[in-house]
């Protein structure tokens, strides 16, 4: 599976857990979504930080995805919920390892 | 050595920060319910009426310090309860003493919380409690009519007065300090306590989800002494130019959950 694949299916699956395995140890996660929000956006640095904040998200369902494709190998759609405040957006691996980690993934409003 | 009042110091943080500061040499004088130097239950007017005297009585040379660490959580069931110790009972002791730490150069800790950051709070309650405290009572009874047996509004309810106390605390931190009071608010995350300890398995979750990234795959939480510690650095000599800040204890869950809130 591409790594894009793993990561909208990780997501999908709210597995906090393997969203912050699929960075490198100081990849980075952001997201200028929640700016069409009343959140900031997200600037999140190590694998760690990744799983962290997401266990969070996924759990008071503050994050979401839905209607989900892929575009090609570096870059997937989908509309992301927001604690239920829906943006249509599209993910970018910026990006990959060697060994097939993220070191940078985008995420911007489509 | 100093003298310094606190209260809620007979368990968790509180009587963690009387064991350090009495281990410092300091006199601490412990305002609770019980197990203490002066009963007093200051979920009521009289109750802090009765600790303000007792501690004019005991020190009317003054304090060197007053930590508010009485306080309920959002599962407590009683709302009124909340509202009344977490807000009106911390304000009304710090107004209370003010003239006997104004005596000695004072300073004073307010205990707030972390989750003051995450956007839980009912503004509105918050906004009555800053802006409209001297109609306790209409806001007494406002709170009584919502559902306390319904955990997400006492939560919304607990959090709205701990933001309150945290905006009190700015609003007021440049007169006292213009007064020579110092006054800061420290913001715990979520501390193991005897109540936590015998949470049910949805309510740990529930917590476990608040992640502590120095406790990172430990699934524990925050030690009582290390919100302790930031309260007696907070009220010694060395924290002498610090004064109306919000102080995050909680490992860094509010930086992992709030990165661009620079200010």
């Amino acid at each position: 599976m591409k790594p894009v694949e793993r990561f909208i299916e990780v997501i999908e699956n709210k597995d906090f857990a393997a969203l912050g395995a699929l960075f490198t140890q100081d990849g980075h996660y952001c997201d200028y979504c929640p700016n069409g929000t009343a959140q900031h956006e997200y600037h999140l640095y190590g694998k760690e930080a990744i799983s962290m904040f997401f266990r969070n998200k996924f759990l008071f369902c503050q994050y979401s995805i839905m209607e989900s494709a892929i575009l090609n190998d570096h870059q997937a759609e989908f509309i992301a919920s927001f604690g239920g405040y829906n943006i249509m957006a599209i993910a970018t691996l910026q990006q990959i390892s060697e060994d097939g980690h993220i070191r940078r993934l985008t995420v911007r409003p489509k | 050595m100093g003298v310094y009042a606190i209260t809620g110091g007979s368990s968790g943080i509180g009587a963690k920060t009387v064991e350090l500061l009495k281990s410092q040499g300091h006199e601490v004088v412990n305002i609770d319910l019980r197990k203490c130097d002066v009963e007093a239950d200051l979920s009521n007017p009289e109750g802090c009426q009765k600790a303000v005297d007792e501690l004019h009585r005991l020190h009317p040379e003054g304090l060197d310090g007053l930590i508010c660490c009485a306080g309920v959580s959002g599962a407590c069931g009683n709302l009124k309860l909340i509202v009344s110790l977490n807000f009106f009972g911390t304000i009304a002791l710090v107004k209370g003493t003010f003239d006997l730490l104004k005596k000695k150069g004072g300073t004073c800790v307010v205990t707030t919380s972390n989750t003051i950051s995450h956007g839980a709070a009912r503004m509105d309650i918050a906004d009555l409690l800053n802006n409209n405290n001297d109609d306790e009572q209409r806001i007494l009874n406002l709170v009584s009519n919502m559902d306390g047996t319904n955990l997400s509004v006492g939560n919304s309810i607990y959090v709205s007065t701990k933001y309150a106390v945290a905006r009190w605390m700015r609003r007021h931190s440049a007169s006292y300090a213009a007064n020579g009071v110092r006054i800061n608010t420290v913001a715990p995350g979520n501390v193991n306590t005897a109540m936590t300890a015998t949470m049910s398995a949805n309510a740990k979750m529930a917590l476990n989800a608040l992640p502590i990234p120095t406790k990172y795959g430990k699934e524990t939480l925050m030690d009582p002494e290390e919100i302790a510690s930031a309260i007696t650095f907070l009220v010694s000599r060395e924290a002498r130019g610090v004064n109306g800040i919000i102080m995050f204890v909680d490992g860094g869950t509010d930086a992992l959950l709030n990165t661009e809130k620079v200010y």
